[in-house]
């Protein structure tokens, strides 16, 4: 067990206080309108991070709340260095620009309202201001600082049999081992809870919490219900069954293996930041893309991504760290995934171990290293919505 | 053998998960946190599949990951394979009785 405080990595100190494992200029355009105003600065700006999302108007209910919420969320994670904001009217851009300067990062805004809806003239403004706040964010410097600072959001793509017994288990363990250190750490994708909801909610740290999970699976699986698909049905599959998965509760207790064996502090709404440290879960998409910018929005500067067969995606403001238990997806794809937890599978290292060894290369990363991902220039964030525009 | 060929997640576990093929008569070693244990198999198991750890009585609680996954449908024995033949889930019987 590790001492809080004396584990440490090599971070950017923000002025709110947070820590980044990068140091990201985004251009982000907030409406699905200036998305190619975004895409001109940013190739224009080499080290600019670029961050779209198609939609922007026409959102009622909960959407309206979500998209901003996320927006901000991305702005404002620790990874970010500076934000140059596009978008259309003046108002939005400065209801998202305001918000995002709270970070006490440099912010920059261009409204197509600025230049009498010149697109031309917003992107070499934009060009000018995303230059300028790429210089300027190129003269911070990583410094020591205590693993404590780290949030990492975990996930899972493209699962099989071996990912519940092994990689699963093996994040679950580093999960740990970041909560040990006094870190944080979030695991989303609610409808994979669903079936061991009375499991998972027993870890809750008090009763409002324990509610609050089954709650939550209850709220999308009646979401799910309602649009015509029976969750509970036919699951476990008769693949899963084919690979041994004998109930639901096994289905979903191999799904959250990767939440380790920590208290649950809390259910998380998409985007929402933990008020404290620990483990936390999302109720958010199930969507891999999705749910990453889920975590992101909240804060998550690395993420822990499990896959059986292999998955390639990422997310753009965190460093992904792939993992997979599988021997011959690690010996496939030996220049895309980071972590080769096999030899748990083959029955060479313990889960302990490997979670150790683990640990060990998300330091390595949030103090710089790059992942797979990184090196070929994976990434995108993808902004949930639950409902159309009107 | 050079390492197992099992893995039991939690040390409450009453199930272990094969991580390669085994027939009936195979040794099987199963990695219980820095522990080893060895059964012998009653019946093929697949890879990804569950073999019992030890006697599982009709209507007991399949423990994996610590926790209860399904109750038993018959009795278990110790190397038998674990699986929808012999257990069912507790959540879907919850599910049908009060639909």
């Amino acid at each position: 067990m590790v001492a809080r405080g004396s584990v440490t990595f090599r971070g950017f100190v923000r002025a709110d206080g947070s820590v980044g494992t990068r140091n990201h200029v985004l251009v982000v355009s907030i409406l699905g309108l200036t998305n190619r105003i975004a895409e001109r600065i940013t190739q224009c700006v080499p080290g600019a991070l670029l961050v779209t999302t198609p939609y922007g108007r026409g959102h009622y209910g909960v959407d309206k709340v979500i998209h901003r919420d996320q927006l901000v969320g991305l702005c404002l994670n620790p990874n970010v260095g500076g934000v140059l904001v596009i978008g259309a009217d003046r108002k939005m851009v400065d209801d998202i620009a305001t918000a995002a300067a709270r970070g006490g990062r440099p912010v920059r805004s261009v409204a197509l309202d600025d230049v009498h809806e010149d697109a031309l003239e917003a992107t070499a403004r934009g060009v000018r201001a995303a230059g300028e706040l790429v210089h300027a964010s190129s003269r911070v410097r990583r410094t020591e600082q205590p693993a404590s600072a780290l949030f990492l959001g975990v996930e899972c793509g493209h699962s099989d049999a071996t990912s519940g017994i092994v990689a699963n288990p093996v994040a679950g363990n580093c999960v740990d081992r970041i909560v040990d250190a006094g870190g944080t750490a979030v695991v989303g994708e609610t409808v994979e809870w669903l079936g061991a909801e009375h499991i998972v909610s027993r870890r809750a740290v008090n009763a409002a919490v324990a509610d609050a999970i089954v709650a939550a699976v209850l709220r999308r699986e009646a979401e799910v219900s309602a649009g015509g698909h029976d969750l509970t049905g036919n699951n476990p599959g008769a693949e899963n069954i084919r690979g041994g998965l004998s109930s639901i509760e096994e289905k979903s207790l191999g799904a959250i293996a990767k939440t380790g064996t920590k208290p649950i502090q809390g259910v998380l709404r998409v985007a929402e930041q933990p008020k404290r440290n620990g483990l936390f879960l999302m109720d958010g998409p199930s969507f891999s893309p999705e749910s990453l910018s889920g975590f992101a929005a909240s804060g998550a500067q690395i993420m822990l991504f499990t896959t059986g067969a292999g998955n390639s995606f990422c997310n753009s403001i965190a460093p992904t760290v792939k993992l997979s238990g599988r021997p011959d997806t690690v010996a496939r794809l030996k220049d895309q995934i980071d972590f080769d937890a096999s030899p748990v599978f083959e029955g060479r290292e313990d889960i302990e171990a490997a979670g150790g060894r683990l640990f060990d290369l998300v330091l390595e990363i949030a103090s710089g290293a790059a992942t797979w991902g990184e090196v070929h220039g994976e990434g995108a964030e993808a902004l949930y919505r639950a409902n159309g525009s009107m | 053998m050079a390492g197992w060929n099992a893995l039991a997640v939690d040390p409450r576990d009453n199930v272990a998960v094969l991580l390669r093929d085994v027939a009936a008569g195979d040794e099987v070693r199963i990695r219980i946190g820095a522990a080893d244990e060895r059964l012998v198999a009653a019946e093929a198991v697949p890879l990804g599949h569950k073999i019992a750890r030890r006697q599982i009585e009709n209507g007991a609680q399949i423990v994996k990951y610590g926790e209860v996954i399904a109750s038993a449908t018959t009795g278990i024995s110790a190397g038998q394979h674990v699986h929808v033949h012999n257990v069912a889930s507790n959540r879907a019987k919850v599910r049908q009785t009060n639909p």
